[in-house]
């Protein structure tokens, strides 16, 4: 009877438990948009460096984040070259400067990549596919995620770079995280022919690729000890950590987001303890009838309980649904690398069933009101 | 039926009963519940605006701080961060125009400004502005009180509320670090605050800055400009005269009227931080969860009180009445539930925005439009839920 008697009650009056439902599907939403902006926070961080291909990142001592990395000695990555263990290194250099229109004067800023055009360094295939074109003096490539103040990007296109005449020889897709409004990527050559004040002999960061099978703990460890304290060893999970940590904490975004995921969590279980606590209101004098005929409070609160789970079960489906769709929604205009994760959907679901559990517990106590003799 | 309702109205002409009031209050303990869940979804709005406010006003601060009625920059300028520079010919242009009484310069530098943490000796980038101490150009009154202090070379003072990480509240312990690759001494602090961008300000003399960053500024002679700020003559109207200074002002500067400036830099910060639909997403979210829970205590209310309602209608009061009922009781929960999340708000904002940074302010637009939509969404909610009054029927509820 237990087991049945919740879905009576769901199927009783099949609008309300519909609104009941409703109810908790803007909650969860809610969670769930809120987690999305600020998980976004540290992924868009991230993102240019997710991208790049390494094991182990060289960087300066002085690094902050990626937009604002320094410079180190090349010597560095070469040297990183003869450790066992590592199978490849390249040098990475980044800059950020003025991008101009040639035909209205515009002007926005732009981040620089510029890498050695013999080096595999990103995952995108264009720079190795269009390695003849960037070869030629003052070209890049640009990416289609830039701002809308770069006007159209198209092949053959001429711009100013830091007052030098450049042109596009293509675009790829990756997405601008936070270095700037806009990035292009050229060769090393190009790279110094833009910033005549920077010599390749001092990079951005080191990219270093280990060969299959080597331990990454033990190159870090051996690169830690030849390495002068100039430089700084990181892995791929150092590196995304001290990332997060720059864009979650040291930044006001992720504390703000952060925010905005605690009130989220207030208003979601308001809205679940609400819906819940009238559910079981409505359906006083049924409890009190079953109180009368024998079931024990224990049994009652079992009802209550497994009530809660299923309609946030069934609350459950349509808000990943709708989040999925507001994420891509939101990724496209605000360029924000949101996504669900498997993770995040397991917690938000472990956290919905924890809080609908709760609040069907502490609700449960209107059901020591359901008095059988004051009913009738 | 009318007939009666007319009489009755009629009967209680002298004596009218606030009903949808006295529903308000007739259970402290549910009116508790049900102003806690509308005032935290009205909460939610306001911190949504309120974050959206605040990313948009930390851009702006600087601009708040500085003395004059019109700005003059280069005219590719788009936002203040990037360094674009005009001669400082045009401010004596722009001076000898009759209602001008001062135009002074502005410089800034944020690209070679590398500040070290005076504890932990890791750099950062700052920025850095500077103004002629004899011809002040900003509003701050720490600033006012160390123009002598200043003119000391190597010195500067530090915004107190730059981030935590550049350690500008350790310089009191230590007042010598570096900017720049040279030795610097801290003379003071004013408090102005970090953006998107910026983590850390500093301000410094003319002649400082030639010190630290003598390929800026123009050389030796301070020629090239950041912002020029202009002071007009008391009384004078602002438009009227960035309309003849831009009319005969060579074309490569732009004159800006303040709210030109903010417009400017406003227009870079939504292009750049996407704060636009995110907060104004959360807000919509903020809307929807705000009338859900107040329909769901207004369905509940009127639930409990469907005896009362249908004995009402038993005795001749029209639907007219009954909705007007429901619709004012649902205004009063508004009312009731924003008012202490508004006032919470102002506290939260407080107690945020020294966490943060951000200037986050709870301005008449924020509190009003929030009014607004808390009004908005309980009056959607009583809309809906006045239809379970509609159908009370006197005969079936006895």
């Amino acid at each position: 009877v237990i087991s049945v008697v919740p879905w009576r009650i769901l199927t009783h009056e099949r609008v309300r438990s519909a609104l009941a439902i409703a109810g908790i599907f803007v909650a969860l939403l809610l969670i769930f948009l809120q987690l999305g902006f600020y998980f976004s926070v540290p992924e868009g961080g991230m993102l240019l460096l997710d991208h790049l291909k390494f094991d182990v990142l060289l960087t300066s001592k002085k690094y902050v984040f990626q937009a604002q990395s320094q410079i180190f000695p090349r010597h560095r990555v070469f040297e990183a070259k003869e450790v066992p263990g590592v199978a490849s290194v390249s040098a990475l250099y980044q800059n950020s400067t003025v991008w101009r229109s040639s035909v209205d004067g515009t002007r926005t800023n732009v981040f620089v990549f510029g890498a050695d055009l013999a080096d595999d360094v990103f995952t995108f295939p264009e720079f190795r596919a269009d390695r003849a074109q960037l070869s030629e003096r003052d070209t890049v490539l640009v990416d289609v995620h830039s701002k809308p103040s770069f006007g159209r990007l198209y092949a053959g296109r001429r711009v100013e770079v830091n007052d030098r005449k450049v042109t596009i020889v293509g675009t790829y897709d990756v997405g601008i995280g936070f270095v700037g409004l806009g990035i292009i990527v050229t060769s090393d050559v190009n790279f110094t022919r833009l910033f005549p004040g920077l010599t390749r002999d001092n990079v951005s960061l080191g990219l270093v690729r280990l060969v299959p099978g080597a331990d990454p703990a033990r190159v870090v460890a051996r690169l830690r000890q030849i390495m002068p304290p100039d430089t700084e060893i990181l892995t791929r999970d150092e590196i995304a950590a001290r990332e997060s940590a720059h864009w979650v904490r040291s930044t006001s975004v992720g504390l703000v987001f952060g925010f905005g995921v605690i009130i989220a969590f207030i208003v979601g279980l308001i809205i679940l303890y609400q819906t819940l606590a009238a559910q079981i209101v409505r359906n006083l004098p049924e409890f009190a009838m079953m109180k009368s005929i024998g079931y024990t409070a224990g049994d009652l609160s079992a009802v209550v309980v497994r009530l809660a789970v299923v309609m946030t079960g069934i609350a459950f489906v349509p808000a990943v649904l709708v989040a999925v769709v507001v994420y891509k929604i939101t990724a496209v205009a605000t360029l924000l690398p949101i996504y669900m994760t498997f993770g995040r959907l397991m917690s938000v679901m472990a956290l919905a069933l924890a809080m609908s559990f709760g609040s069907a517990l502490f609700s449960a106590r209107a059901l020591r009101r359901a008095d059988p003799v004051e009913l009738f | 039926m009318n007939l009666r309702a007319e009489n009755l109205r009629e009967a209680f002409q002298g004596d009218w009963v606030p009903l949808a009031l006295r529903n308000l209050v007739a259970d402290p303990k549910r009116m508790a519940r049900a102003v806690a869940g509308i005032g935290f979804a009205s909460l939610l709005m306001l911190m949504q605006l309120g974050f959206k406010h605040g990313f948009l006003e930390s851009a702006l601060q600087f601009i708040h701080v500085l003395d004059g009625e019109i700005f003059l920059v280069s005219h590719t300028k788009y936002h203040f961060g990037e360094t674009d520079t005009f001669p400082r010919r045009r401010l004596y242009q722009a001076a000898e125009d009759p209602a001008v009484l001062w135009a002074r310069p502005l410089y800034a530098e944020r690209r070679t400004s590398i500040w070290k943490n005076p504890e932990s000796r890791r750099a950062y980038a700052i920025q850095v502005l500077a103004f002629d101490p004899d011809e002040p150009v900003f509003t701050l009154p720490e600033v006012a009180a160390h123009l002598e202090a200043i003119k000391t070379p190597n010195t500067l003072l530090i915004d107190s509320r730059s981030r935590s990480f550049i350690g500008a509240t350790l310089v009191d312990d230590r007042p010598a670090t570096e900017i720049a690759s040279r030795m610097v001494k801290v003379v003071g602090a004013f408090a102005l605050g970090p953006d998107f961008t910026v983590d850390g300000t500093a301000i410094m003399s003319d002649r400082n800055f030639l010190l630290y960053f003598p390929q800026r500024a123009g050389g030796l002679h301070l020629t090239r400009v950041d912002i020029g700020v202009v002071k007009l003559a008391p009384g004078t109207d602002p438009e009227a005269v960035a309309r003849r200074l831009a009319a005969r002002l060579p074309d490569d500067v732009q004159v800006l009227t303040r709210q030109g400036l903010l417009d400017l830099e406003t227009r870079f910060q939504l292009d750049v931080s996407n704060v636009g639909p995110i907060f104004l997403l959360g807000t919509g979210i903020g809307f929807v969860v705000g009338m859900l829970i107040s329909y769901q205590i207004l369905f509940n209310d009127i639930s409990d009180q469907l005896p009362q309602y249908a004995t009402l209608k038993a005795i001749g009061y029209g639907d007219g009445y009954l909705l007007a009922v429901v619709l004012q009781q649902s205004v009063f929960y508004a009312i009731a539930s924003y008012v202490p999340a508004a006032i919470l708000a102002a506290v939260v904002f407080h107690v945020i925005g020294e966490i943060v940074l951000l200037p986050m302010e709870v301005t008449p637009a924020i509190v009003g439009g929030c009014a607004a939509l808390a009004v908005g969404m309980c009056v959607v909610a009583g809309v809906a839920a006045v239809r379970r009054v509609f159908e009370a029927d006197p005969a079936e509820v006895f």
